[in-house]
């Protein structure tokens, strides 16, 4: 027996200590601590070595090798120093389109150093990322947790000087294209409290209609009053899936004799999705209130918000939110009086754009490596620690409060049938207003593009539109008559996914846009299933051969037939959101394909592009 | 057991009528369809990763993975259409895209599945013209390694390792493409070294340190034996080529062990070429051990036996016997002793209390005896005293495996920790010298316990007292009058009790069954009891004398003390238990014959050595802890030394030219066996199931119960090897001693799983 060596632990700095024991009393099994806990010690240390992973194991009563598959799995954890400050450039879709490539080789040759590679000094380490929801303020990067958007090589060199002369500067203040005038046609239900002063500090909510939903909800509503008149909304989900939120509520056994789990999905990073970050941003409180709504009607006592690894300042926010929250007992243990209870803690990811899958989250959020889980049973009956779970978008929940407020017959009414609502859109690429606008469901996507969005920039014509990030088939210049509903998307052949619309205009080279989207689904490709695994990596190393100007006529009939034969295949729908989009450009621009094989490339800098896409 | 409702669906268009909850792909099997797969496993978690098995189902508008879906009513299933067949195709090519098709000089070649799947439902050309990704091999420990390139993450080593195991080595490293397998401790594993990773992997990802690249697996013969190390008998196949034995595995899981086996089992095969075995006789000239022919050697053993036998009487002389040999060598020995040599001295290392189990049983032993699949469909087990992660891993094995399958519910008293208190619903530990006081109060509530303690033990009798079938298991701390105890406690329970007696060796329970005792004739039949002497005598043709002998520590004294004049020691190391100090010859003794594999601390003082097959080198029987009987096999020659039976068989001969009792005529072991079976009681056993490779229980007992007896203390112990020893035979296996865990003894009783890495 080892006890006794056991109990020699690494001496912790004590703030990291108090975090660690904080973070157990979270949960009720040891295990969910460990991603956070690695995060938080990762900050500490910049890098995790054997002797706090050791200590992590001890801590959490964990095999070495349950630590290091975890650690492994999760792309921000790293076994090795960075650099003072690690440059993250983003090169993925809405990035790409405004110059993210360019970026990313002017910081390369600016710092002298690749990717993942520590300067010599140890000031500067860099790292090419994939979407971090900067897309409304593309190009972007982040220097450690801090966000920089819309940048040129100029303004990059600017921070870097300030960096390298010991100063830090400020990162945006608050995500690019959020605060904007409101287009006429933007129906403020969600987002009336952004650019009001304050707004994510409790009082400012109070001021403005905060938590009259929950007092209302907990008084004169039954819990199956509450999941009636979110029934009555014709909510969908937001996360991308469009599942009507009423019907996922009532799906909760009533009579479980386990505890109940609310999860609010904040792992926003499908790319081109920037709308669940002003939420928390700005309005903390909102989704704070929708989770304990949904806590309400479902009967649980326990909720966690899982948000991504990569925003971590919103993790602080929503810890302060929470605690103020606690503080005035909107949150914690009877709360208003009411007699209910209900806890929520924040829960980091650290970068993993599956787990944005719900039940990779829960295996995620469980402190393992984020595989999604066999389904059925779906997490209404078993999902978080094996109990009935209810998981939610962070802008669905969101849109609760107001749901309760103003009635359910009145929010569906401000869409489309089936369709209730209104809901977030962050529009990114070639127009020449990217932002966050809320439009009611049914907006016509052209108005979107148009209108709302400004036009396309430098008087561009339009090419090709992603209608809600890039699992979808992207549409051509021609489909953009549609309204943006799930059933009218659906019905020419998209979908209306996430609410993270790109637009390319006529220079972008389809090809690449191809390239580019498979490799981030070879990179977040979890690895769990054959087709999806094999796949991506497959399509991805083709499709950089193909647009390096090496492709063979045979490859484009390959490429498309490869996506199909993981199309429907997969564990879950990673490998269709690969899929998708790719088959669609074969088929919408096989022309761009032909061209290719007599070398020529739409794209202005197509060998710079090449240059650094490896 | 509650009947259970059945369903009928339709697959491949034929009706299937199966039990509810049934997943398709084992419906499919029943029919005679195979739907391939890599990542599903029976008895191991679902997985769905490696979307083989793939089928079309009516009404579902995607293919449906069979390995998760249940069959319902009504559900219409095709497993052999255009598009399944597609899909096959597909994945196997998405497959081999980072798979190196280095079949021909792949370790798993001819063996393969992924290798079969191919041949079966894969393209015959490649489209990947992208360059593959390459890792290079690791050595996890000496005797795993892994091959990266050549996995193909179906997870099921990571789960036979957590799941089946209870170990947790191995984890997955990275994510996506770059995904590969790793270990807990890199080129340590710091594990139990089972080996059962490398078994279940269906490519040539993971190698066994001890076999690969050296044959090719058609090169070899395969023949099955019950492993030569630990009590428990686990079916191992050896893997045979130009005499030498290249590998033990486990590949058709016919034995009642199914997949497992242990580091013993599946590497511990190397003594039988260990440098240090004896190959030819040792007849000591001058004070020292010379070669000697076969001739010379057993005429010099005859010829003093019979001289102290002259001199002294039967009664001078002492036998002992081995916890290793067949039963029809124990048998044989019995004879030998007791009418061509005229003793009752005789006696082996007990590690057991087989023959109190049979007494206290009685009659009852027929139905009372569990056997090793008892202990894994039992709806709840027992366990007292023992480490069984350590001395007995496969009833560790069935018992984790019951937990798991089917929620057997494991109730334990015992005197250490042990892994296997992980499992268990209620485990009570208790002071070493207080496990049989403890026993006590669970019977007649009576001892004196501090408070914690008696609460437990009261929550442990009331849980006992509820369950309604329950197999008993426990180790040689109970013994004698405890057994008693046990049994008559285990008696007041709800239903039906089955037994288990915990002992050390491959054939302990062998040993006592054949009476190689004192006081026991072969099947427990007493020696007190003339008509059974007088039906023995009659078979062995010379007369059993009636005095009871010495027991195994006595004749160690007696031979020192010159009470005994001649010792005759097969297969046991008596001499290292009990310690005799003195390097050279023991100066009481006029003659000490050792037959043996190697010059062991017995052998190095004897007279003549006489060179000894292995179990793996001879037919035969060996029966388990449990009394499931299997036969033996002539899997190599042993180049040099004969089988303890023909080793008698032949002496016997040699005495009876000189005069000392009848020759042994039994010219087989077959022939021996059939003895066996028509006279020894619990013996009769059909002999179809034991030709074809599989056990039958043996199921000795006393005609009428008698209360055991209480032996002096020193008669009846375990060794308590752990998983890298193996008595004095596992220090013949460098394999299992030069492991990692070896030296650092890991587990050792942990019940953490902390163990090993905090060191």
């Amino acid at each position: 027996m080892h006890e006794g060596q056991r109990n020699r632990v690494m001496q912790l700095p004590p703030q990291l200590d108090e975090k660690f024991k904080q973070l157990l009393s979270r949960y009720p099994v040891k295990r969910s601590a460990l991603i956070p806990m690695m995060v938080y010690a990762q900050d500490e240390f910049g890098y995790l070595g054997d002797e706090i992973l050791d200590e992590i194991a001890t801590r959490l009563d964990l095999q070495k090798v349950q630590v290091e598959e975890t650690l492994a799995y999760y792309s921000m954890l790293r076994r090795k120093p960075a650099g003072r400050y690690h440059i993250q450039v983003c090169t993925n879709i809405s990035c790409m389109l405004r110059g993210g490539n360019e970026l990313y080789a002017h910081v390369q040759k600016r710092l002298g150093i690749g990717n993942r590679e520590v300067s010599e000094s140890g000031t500067f380490s860099l790292e090419e990322v994939e979407c971090m929801g900067a897309c409304t303020g593309a190009p972007a990067i982040q220097v450690n947790y801090d966000f920089h958007e819309n940048l040129d090589p100029d303004k990059v060199d600017a921070i870097l000087e300030q960096l390298e002369a010991g100063k830090v500067p400020k990162p945006v203040p608050v995500i690019s294209g959020a605060l904007h005038e409101r287009n006429k046609d933007e129906v403020v239900v969600i987002s009336k409290r952004f650019g009001i002063p304050d707004a994510k500090k409790i009082d400012a909510y109070l001021k403005n209609d905060g938590y009259k939903a929950l007092k209302k909800a907990l008084t004169q509503m039954t819990p199956d009053a509450i999941i009636e008149e979110v029934k009555k909304s014709n909510l969908r989900g937001r996360g991308g899936a469009g599942f009507p939120t009423g019907m996922k509520w009532a799906f909760i056994p009533k009579d479980s004799p386990k505890p109940k789990y609310v999860l609010c999905n904040a792992d926003e990073s499908e790319p081109g999705t920037s709308k669940d970050r002003p939420l928390m941003e700005l309005d903390p409180h909102q989704l704070i209130e929708g989770m304990v709504i949904a806590g309400r009607a479902i009967g649980s006592h326990q909720g966690y918000i899982y948000i991504r690894g990569e925003y971590r300042y919103l993790l602080d926010i929503m810890d302060v939110a929470l605690a103020e929250a606690y503080a005035k007992n909107f949150v914690g243990k009877n709360i208003q009086g009411a007699g209910f209870d209900f806890e929520i803690s924040t829960h980091t990811g650290a970068g993993a754009y599956e787990c944005g899958e719900e039940s990779a989250l829960m295996e995620s959020l469980e402190g393992k490596r984020g595989y999604p889980r066999i389904k059925p049973p779906f997490p209404a009956t078993v999902g978080l620690y094996g109990c009935p779970t209810v998981i939610n978008n962070a802008e669905t929940l969101s849109t609760i409060p107001a749901i309760i407020n103003g009635g359910g017959e009145w929010y569906a009414g401000l869409g489309v049938p089936k369709n209730g609502g209104t809901r977030l859109y962050s529009i990114s690429g070639h127009v020449n207003k990217p932002g966050i606008y809320e439009l009611p469901l049914g907006y016509p996507l052209r108005k979107l593009i148009y209108d709302v969005a400004g036009g396309m920039r430098n008087g561009k014509k339009l090419k090709a539109v992603i209608p809600g990030g890039s699992s979808c088939p992207l549409l051509s210049a021609e489909e953009i008559d549609v309204p943006m509903d799930y059933d009218s998307v659906a019905k020419i052949g998209s979908m209306l996914g996430s609410g993270g619309t790109v637009i390319m205009d006529e220079d972008t080279c389809m090809v690449d846009m191809a390239r580019r989207i498979m490799h981030f689904y070879a990179h977040e490709s979890c690895g769990w299933c054959i087709p999806c695994r094999e796949g991506t990596t497959w399509l991805r190393k083709m499709l950089d051969r193909f647009h390096e100007g090496a492709g063979r006529e045979e490859d484009i009939p390959l490429i498309d037939e490869l996506s199909k034969n993981m199309l429907g295949r997969t564990f879950c729908a990673l490998g269709d959101a690969a899929a998708l989009p790719t088959i669609s450009i074969v088929k919408k621009w096989r022309n761009e394909f032909e061209e290719h094989l007599s070398g020529k490339c739409r794209h202005k800098a197509a060998d710079d592009v090449l240059a650094v896409a490896h | 057991m509650t009947e259970q409702k059945q369903i009928a669906f339709t697959i491949d268009g034929r009706q299937v009528t199966t039990t509810a909850g049934t997943l398709v792909i084992e419906a499919a099997k029943t029919q005679g369809i195979e739907v391939p797969s890599f990542c599903y496993y029976p008895g191991l978690a679902l997985q769905a990763a490696c979307r083989m098995c793939l089928v079309e189902v009516e009404k579902m508008p995607k293919l449906q993975t069979a390995c998760t879906l249940v069959a319902t009513d009504g559900m219409v299933v095709k497993t052999s259409t255009d598009q399944v067949h597609k899909a096959r195709k597909d994945m196997i090519e998405f497959l081999l895209s980072n798979h190196p098709l280095d079949c021909p000089v792949c370790d798993k070649g001819g063996e393969c599945e992924l290798q079969d799947m191919t041949f079966r439902y894969g393209l015959d050309k490649t489209r990947f013209i992208e360059e593959k990704l390459h890792y290079p091999e690791e050595k996890w420990s000496p005797l795993v390694y892994y091959d990266a390139p050549r996995c193909i993450l179906c997870f099921r080593c990571v789960r036979v390792c957590d799941e089946g195991m209870d170990v947790k080595a191995l984890g997955v490293g990275s994510r996506g493409v770059q995904s590969v397998i790793l270990p807990n401790e890199p080129g340590t594993l710091a594990c139990e070294e089972c080996g059962m990773c490398i078994d279940i992997c269906p490519v040539g990802a993971l190698t066994s340190g001890t076999y690969r690249y050296q044959t090719r697996p058609w090169e070899m013969t395969y023949v099955p034996e019950p492993c030569a190390h630990c009590s428990n008998g686990c079916k191992t196949t050896l893997s045979v080529r130009n005499n030498e034995i290249l590998r033990a595995n486990n590949r058709d899981h016919s034995g009642f062990n199914g997949e497992f086996l242990c580091a013993k089992g599946r590497f511990a095969f190397d003594f039988t070429s260990n440098p240090e075995r004896v190959r030819q006789p040792l007849v000591r000239r001058n004070g020292k051990l010379e070669q000697a022919s076969w001739e010379d050697a057993l005429e010099e053993v005859a010829r003093r036996l019979k001289q102290v036998h002259g001199t002294h009487g039967g009664s001078a002389i002492g036998v002992i016997g081995s916890n290793h040999t067949t039963n029809e060598e124990n048998y044989l020995l019995n004879r030998f002793a007791r009418v061509t040599l005229g003793t009752s001295n005789i006696d082996h290392h007990r590690t057991a209390d087989y023959a109190g189990l049979a007494a206290a049983l009685g009659s009852r032993a027929k139905e009372s005896l569990a056997t090793m699949s008892d202990v894994y469909n039992a709806p709840a087990v027992f366990l007292i005293g023992n480490d069984v992660t350590n001395q007995n891993p496969l009833v560790a094995w069935q018992i984790r495996t019951g937990v798991r399958h089917h929620g057997l519910r494991l109730y334990v008293l015992n005197g250490a920790p042990s892994k296997i208190h992980r499992q268990a619903k209620i485990a009570v530990e208790v002071p070493k010298s207080s496990l049989l006081d403890a026993v006590q109060y669970l019977a007649k509530e009576k001892g004196q316990f501090d408070a914690k303690v008696t609460e437990s033990l009261v929550g442990l009798k009331a849980a006992l007292e509820a369950e309604k079938d329950i197999v008993v298991i426990f180790g040689a701390e109970i013994q004698g009058a405890a057994i008693r105890e046990l049994v008559s406690l285990a008696s007041r329970f709800g239903g039906k009790t089955r037994f288990m007696a915990l002992g050390d060796y491959s054939n302990s329970r062998g040993a006592a069954d054949m009476g190689v005792l004192p006081n026991w004739l072969p099947g427990y039949a007493p020696l007190s009891d003339a008509s059974e002497r007088e039906r023995f005598g009659k078979l062995w043709g010379g007369e059993i004398p009636s005095t009871p002998g010495l027991n195994r520590r006595e004749m160690v004294e007696g031979a020192i003390s010159g009470r005994l004049k001649a010792l005759y020691v097969v297969g046991a190391n008596p001499l290292k238990t009990f310690g005799a100090a003195n390097p050279d010859r023991i100066a009481g003794l006029e003659l000490l014959v050792v037959q043996d594999m190697f010059l062991t601390e017995t052998a190095r003082r004897a007279d003549v050595v006489l060179p000894a097959a292995s179990s793996y080198e001879k037919e035969g029987t060996l029966t388990n802890t449990a009394g499931e009987v299997q036969m033996t096999h002539r899997a190599i020659d042993p180049q040099g030394p004969r089988s303890d039976f023909d080793l008698l068989r032949i002496l016997s001969h040699q005495l009876g030219m000189l005069g000392l009792g009848a020759p042994i005529r039994l010219r087989t072991a077959e022939a021996a066996f059939d003895e066996i079976r028509h006279n020894v009681n619990g013996y009769d056993l059909s002999q179809v199931n034991l030709l074809a490779g599989g056990s039958e229980i043996a199921t000795p007992g006393l005609k009428n119960a008698e209360a055991p007896q209480d032996l002096p203390a020193g008669v009846i112990f375990s060794s308590n090897d752990f998983l890298f020893t193996s008595g004095t035979l596992g220090r013949y296996c460098s394999r299992l001693t030069s492991t990692h865990e070896a030296k650092e003894k890991p587990w050792s009783s942990s019940p953490s799983t902390q163990s090993w890495w905090h060191r």
